[in-house]
């Protein structure tokens, strides 16, 4: 089997672990077998990920072409959403809230369902990204944006437990979702900005200019101003609830720009 | 580092105030500019404006040429433009005061609190986690003792005790190196953007073309347009760009020479993302262009049958097989129709144009010149290569201060400060025990060992306070 059919497989997975996720959820008290059940299945399917990622990385050593797979918008979308199962799975360790994994999931099966309208086939890089800061710098990158999504999906739930007070008892806690949202931004935030920083070092070494405010550069400054304002009102201003919440939403609003919008835009990243 | 909630106002301050109006009026004016430059309120207005300003550079073109927005812009929209420098925002007038107030900002945040770490270091919590008293009936010594012990298990470490009159103090403090992540951090990107400011100050960028062969030392400067003199010569020796067999770019590569006074002081290979680096000034492959052509491949065919390989260079007359004609290049198609690339060749006897011939790659027969037969192979083009030229001072400030900055995170991220202190005083007969405690994470869990860990080392004997 090839890496692009098992990604296919996972990609469905994914969704009938949706799906698991949610009757576990409907049906059962916390801590119950089947939750658990749940959690060993996206374990399992995340391992898959993995694997299929890997593999394609061997496939293209097979091939002659021998990088890693983390050069188009095909592989950084299977990574984005290695990530955000890897993100899943961790909140899901340390805090239990199921609900999170169960919104977060669709996300991860969305980002890699979008991969079937891209060409997924291996092909050998062009001068520009061969370089050894690509891994450190794409990884790193998708590192943070896998905590933000997680952020993100606790923001959601946040807010919505607030504002209808009919669906707060089927949420978990608020004082657990507001954690959760700065946990994740407190995991995210050093993975951005180093991936920010590998990113300039790489553009100092291949273009001479560590910075020059191109489209994609400047988006990811103003995600990176976006959560050290949060970090900042929440640490020093004793910001809470429903006010990071909110900006814990406009953040991820930014990384999907960063991530998405851009390219529309000119720029050195118009190949991602 | 514990941020004040509000503006600090010194206690002093406003009682001056109440007292003499005057006075006090100047002191609230300085004070407000010492708030605003250490307070959090302000980075995060700083911060927010800069976003914006960030935005706005994505959405408005940057870097073009003003004639054609007065043309096509309305005169108060170009007005706007000219003014605020909206062309070039990320390096107008106002954008850097931006980064000015907010490089000022954190250094007042940082003075205002830097003072506060050496007390930390030795111990004091100004904001604990845990704090309770108790007594107990046991002598002040025996208490310490088996405080000592236990709590020196739950740090993990002997505590510093401190004598002082009737008081003992047991003080445990542990990754105190955690105190030094905020500042660092902090420290970092003042550092950063002072590199910055050093890099658009003392800096230049710009971009050179120049053909194989070719030696030269004027560049246009970026992004002004303006010609300046490199201290060297670069010659370039070759361009070659090779492909992958699908046809993508594998590699552009330009082979230099660095001259000084025209005297060899470096050579090798420029490629992407493998510079060079010469007094300081970097040299990156950008980009190429196809200015010409070197010499074209032909085969040709004499009337003896054997068949000879002959480059020829433009301008260059090569005799056919037999002497009397000789043939020149005119023209050449790098491809533009079916028949592939080929070229238009001058056939001149004595001098004197005699014909034209054209041939192609593609074409299945030979072109024929009297008794020669010509074939097209193929052709070798002239390239001029673009280099793009760098130089900046601040870089050394700006990696210093990421590496800084990667250290301060690390820091926060991985060390955890706790400390326990334990004082203990002789009163009523009895051993009287304050504890206080505190931990940067995990501030319950902790709580909860220090209160077990003291109850356990006491036993019953002991009472709450």
């Amino acid at each position: 089997m090839t890496s692009i059919e098992l990604i296919t497989y996972v990609t469905f997975s994914y969704l009938i672990c949706a799906v698991v996720y949610l009757l576990a959820c409907i049906s059962t008290e916390q801590e119950s077998g089947f939750r658990s059940g749940a959690l060993g299945l996206l374990i399992i399917i995340w391992c898959v990920h993995t694997f299929a990622i890997g593999l394609r990385w061997v496939e293209s050593y097979q091939m002659g072409i021998g990088r890693a797979p983390l050069s188009n918008l095909y592989e950084s979308l299977v990574f984005f959403s290695w990530c955000i199962g890897l993100g899943l799975i961790l909140v899901r360790m340390k805090f239990r809230t199921d609900i999170v994994v169960l919104i977060g999931l669709p996300v991860a099966f969305i980002a890699l369902a979008s991969t079937s309208l891209l060409d997924p086939t291996i092909k050998p890089l062009i001068p520009a990204l061969q370089s050894n800061w690509l891994v450190a710098h794409v990884v790193t990158c998708f590192l943070g944006y896998a905590g933000f999504a997680v952020s993100f999906v606790a923001a959601c739930l946040y807010l919505v437990s607030r504002g209808f007070n009919s669906l707060e008892p089927y949420l978990p806690n608020q004082r657990l979702l507001d954690e959760i949202v700065y946990k994740s931004i407190l995991a995210g935030f050093p993975m951005l900005t180093i991936g920010i920083i590998t990113g300039a070092a790489w553009a100092d070494y291949a273009w001479g200019s560590y910075w020059s405010w191109d489209p994609k550069e400047t988006w990811s400054l103003i995600t990176w101003m976006v959560y050290s304002m949060f970090l900042h009102a929440r640490l020093a201003r004793n910001w809470k609830g429903r006010r990071t919440a909110a900006l814990s939403v406009v953040g991820f609003g930014a990384v999907l720009f960063t991530y998405f919008g851009v390219n529309y835009l000119p720029g050195l990243h118009s190949y991602f | 580092m514990n941020h004040p909630k509000g503006p600090i106002l010194d206690g002093s301050m406003v009682d001056s105030r109440i007292k003499d109006e005057g006075a006090g009026k100047e002191q609230s004016v300085l004070s407000d500019i010492v708030s605003f430059f250490t307070s959090v309120r302000t980075t995060i207005v700083i911060l927010c404006c800069l976003a914006i300003a960030s935005i706005l550079g994505t959405i408005i073109p940057q870097n073009i040429n003003l004639e054609d927005l007065r043309r096509t812009a309305s005169p108060f929209y170009f007005r706007i433009v000219v003014i605020l420098d909206l062309h070039n925002l990320y390096r107008s007038w106002w954008f850097i005061v931006l980064l000015l107030l907010l490089t000022s900002n954190l250094l007042g945040c940082l003075l205002q609190r830097l003072p506060k770490i050496p007390k930390e270091w030795r111990g004091a919590a100004d904001k604990g986690s845990v704090s309770f008293h108790r007594s107990d009936s046991r002598p002040i010594h025996e208490v310490k003792g088996m405080l000592t012990e236990s709590v020196s298990k739950l740090m993990n470490k002997n505590p510093t005790v401190v004598e002082g009159g009737e008081a003992t103090e047991l003080v445990w403090v542990k990754h105190r190196i955690f105190l030094l992540g905020f500042p660092l951090i902090h420290i970092a990107i003042i550092v950063i953007l002072v590199g910055g400011l050093i890099g658009l100050l003392y800096g230049f960028k710009g971009n050179i073309q120049l053909r194989e062969g070719e030696v030269g030392n004027r560049f246009v400067l970026y992004p002004s347009g303006a010609i300046a003199t490199l201290p060297f010569d670069i010659a370039v020796d070759s361009f070659t760009l090779t492909r992958y067999e699908t046809g993508q770019p594998k590699e552009y590569r330009s082979d230099v020479v660095i001259l000084k006074d025209g005297k060899e002081e470096l050579k090798g290979p420029i490629r992407v993302n493998q510079p060079m680096t010469f007094e300081g000034i970097s040299l990156y492959q950008a980009n190429y262009q196809v200015v010409g052509v070197k010499h074209v491949r032909l085969s040709v065919k004499g009337v003896d049958g054997a068949e000879e390989e002959i480059n020829i260079r433009p301008g260059e007359s090569i005799p056919l097989p037999g002497g009397e004609l000789q043939i020149k290049l005119a023209s050449l198609d790098p491809g533009t129709t079916s028949r592939g690339a080929g070229v238009e060749i001058d056939v001149e006897r004595a001098g004197k144009q005699d014909r034209v011939v054209k041939v192609f790659r593609n074409d299945s027969d030979p072109a024929k010149v009297e008794d020669a037969k010509i074939r097209f192979l193929g052709y070798e083009p002239l390239y001029a290569t673009g280099l793009q030229i760098g130089y900046d001072p601040g870089t050394v400030f700006v990696w210093s201060g990421c590496g800084l900055l990667i250290a301060g995170f690390v820091i926060i991220l991985f060390t955890n400060l706790s400390a326990v202190s334990i004082r203990l005083t002789q009163g009523d007969g009895r051993t009287k025990i304050r504890v206080h405690g505190r931990s940067r994470r995990d501030r319950a869990q902790f709580r909860e060992q220090v209160e077990a860990t003291i109850r356990e080392s006491l036993g019953k004997s002991s009472s709450g306070a």
